[in-house]
């Protein structure tokens, strides 16, 4: 699926946040246009894809957020919106007017959801939010960004049951980015994750709400119970992580947002959208080829080789790279010494 | 030369005076299409189309259901918000309807892209603002070469449709805006060759009667002639590499339109580009020398 960045401005500073990199860099402030949205709809029609996700920054920011929306289900597409919520009331009134009556699914609004103990929101924040939830919270899926360990999950099926949101949770892990200085969980406590998860397992069951794992988590890191469970409410979790290809508003691609500063190109450099998965895959495999996966353990695993496991996230695969001595794959190598210089 | 089409406000004692006659019936409204239509097929014409010439964006335009099967030509100053058109494509997707917005505005060449976009036919109006030819020349490379499937805009459709490689080319019909092909009555029924002529109440008859065999009445002959002007008068558009589709539309205001010779260049290159992705090489099946 096509990940399109309609702005790199956000209206918060979240420490897990994965558009750290994206939105700190000499992108920050733009806007993707009218003329470069109707180019990825046309590449991506072409392609054969049918689904598109919209991100930011705050993709609500766009002063075309609604426009946008509309066009690209008008032209054929599934949308995911992935929102923080907070919107003023003007933009929650046009999300009302324009959006809040179309097809369940057509629209799927992503909004990431802070636990209000923990990760306290600002004080203006939390009306808004919960505006935007009662507006529109049938066409929305909550989700949470797991970047500590004490981590509860309480406060989102209060969430989803008070604002009839969509019965499903999108669970998703903090990774280090490449780069970058924000919090995020360490491989090796990707297993305590793994069992603080399970021990809502009740809470799960008991308000019908399906778990659905988000990109990197290694399939190693849960046991066989545990995966029964995610097997059985429906999670289709992938263990993956397979390029997904994300257009920022300059037109530049990468892998993911994580890797925002790896492999850029520009997506006219590229005819479609198998070309570009090719690309990328061509770039993940000469990775791989050097470190397997984010463990020792990975180099060998059945699972991994099967393709039951991608051997957790390529951002952290990278990060092993970084500080050791000079590696095969020169572009990889070419990006650290960018990187460090430009530090 | 076959007969023009008579452009004629909506007036039922207008199209009592002439009979037989292919006719595109102007309004400002959308409300007396059907009015309008009924008239004219009283009146012994028949309807080339209708042109509705607003004065609000298009989405504020409420075209319905009942108006499927009518020609329409709906000129607009803008396109207005996406949101508020978005509700009613479907409605205009199934009508016989092509959408012209003036191009000498910015934010309408994006609105005519995303017009083609979502499947409208659409035209670009050459105004008399200033153009940004440049923006006009994507918008044609978007018209003529995108692959993803998408709804013509004119008058690049009609050009690289109708491109003779050695001849010269007036895509004026596009617009209603040619002699040959539409000839604008006013409420009198006075005659004027353009539309833009008939604001400027430059007749060239007081009615339809007065011209007989258009090709022979001499303002027209001479207007379809008035080409040779440029070269009698060594013109510097006679020398432009893109006269041939030009034809000195823009002369009158060259300097202003500084970037209209590139334009039409690339125009014709697009043209090439059309023709010879058009034309499929034939197989060979039978060996010969």
């Amino acid at each position: 699926m096509a990940n399109i960045l309609l702005t790199s401005s956000g209206s918060r500073s979240c420490p897990d946040s994965f558009a750290r990199n994206e939105s700190s860099g000499p992108n920050r402030g733009q806007w993707l246009s009218w003329e470069n949205l109707i180019y990825i709809a046309d590449f991506l029609r072409t392609s054969g894809q049918r689904k598109v996700s919209l991100l930011g920054g705050e993709p609500t920011l766009h002063p075309q957020c609604v426009d946008f929306i509309l066009y690209l289900i008008d032209r054929g597409f599934n949308v995911t919106v992935f929102t923080n919520g907070v919107l003023s009331p003007s933009r929650l009134e046009e999300f009302r007017r324009h959006l809040a009556g179309l097809p369940l699914e057509k629209l799927d609004l992503v909004c990431n959801l802070k636990d209000p103990v923990q990760t306290p929101a600002a004080p203006q924040e939390m009306p808004r939010l919960h505006n935007f939830l009662a507006v529109m919270g049938p066409w929305t899926q909550a989700a949470f960004n797991i970047y500590r360990l004490d981590f509860t999950l309480d406060f989102l099926f209060d969430h989803i049951n008070r604002f009839s949101m969509k019965r499903r949770l999108r669970l998703g892990i903090a990774h280090p980015v490449p780069g970058s200085q924000g919090s995020f969980i360490s491989s090796q406590d990707l297993r305590p994750v793994a069992a603080r998860l399970y021990s809502f397992r009740n809470l799960f069951e008991t308000y019908r709400i399906s778990p659905r794992l988000d990109c990197g988590f290694p399939l190693c890191k849960f046991s066989d119970q545990e995966l029964g469970w995610l097997s059985r409410s429906g999670s289709h979790s992938p263990f993956g992580c397979g390029p997904g290809l994300h257009i920022s508003p300059d037109m530049s691609i990468s892998h993911c947002l994580p890797l925002s500063h790896y492999k850029r190109n520009s997506l006219f450099e590229f005819d479609s959208f198998e070309e570009i998965n090719n690309h990328f895959s061509q770039w993940l495999d000469e990775i791989r080829e050097e470190i397997p996966g984010i463990y020792e353990e990975c180099d060998g695993c059945r699972f991994r080789e099967g393709g039951g496991c991608a051997g957790g996230g390529l951002c952290r695969i990278i990060r092993r790279f970084q500080g050791e001595a000079s590696i095969k794959p020169a572009g990889i190598e070419d990006e650290i010494s960018n990187y460090r210089m430009s530090k | 030369m076959r007969s023009p089409t008579i452009v004629c406000p909506n007036s039922g004692s207008l199209l009592q005076k002439f009979k037989g006659r292919p006719v595109a019936l102007r309004m400002n409204s959308c409300d007396h299409i059907a009015e309008g239509v009924e008239h004219l097929r009283k009146s012994g014409n028949t309807l080339f189309c209708v042109i509705v010439e607003s004065d609000r964006p298009l989405a504020e335009i409420r075209l319905e259901d009942h108006h499927r099967g009518i020609p329409l030509a709906v000129l607009a100053p803008a396109a207005g918000r996406f949101r508020d058109l978005a509700a009613h494509l479907h409605r205009l997707r199934e009508l016989n309807l092509r959408l012209y917005l003036p191009c000498d505005h910015p934010d309408n060449l994006t609105s005519l892209r995303i017009l083609s976009s979502v499947g409208l036919h659409c035209c670009a109006v050459f105004g008399k603002g200033r153009i940004d030819w440049e923006s006009l020349a994507d918008l044609a490379t978007y018209a003529v070469l995108e692959r993803s499937p998408h709804a013509p805009i004119e008058p690049f459709a009609f050009i690289v449709s109708n491109y003779p490689a050695s001849k010269r080319l007036d895509w004026g019909r596009a617009i209603f805006d040619d002699p040959r092909h539409f000839l604008h009555l006013d409420e009198d029924g006075r005659v004027a060759l353009s539309q833009a002529e008939l604001g400027e109440k430059r007749f060239i008859a007081q009615s339809l009667g007065e011209i007989g065999a258009p090709d022979e009445f001499p303002p027209i002959r001479e207007r379809l002639r008035s080409w040779r002007h440029y070269f009698s008068n060594n013109h510097p558009c006679a020398f432009c590499a893109g006269w041939k589709i030009c034809l000195g539309k823009f002369s009158p205001s060259l300097s202003e339109h500084a970037g209209c010779s590139e334009f039409f260049t690339e125009m014709i290159d697009l043209a090439r580009r059309h023709t010879a992705l058009k034309v499929a090489p034939q197989e060979q099946r039978i060996w010969r020398l």
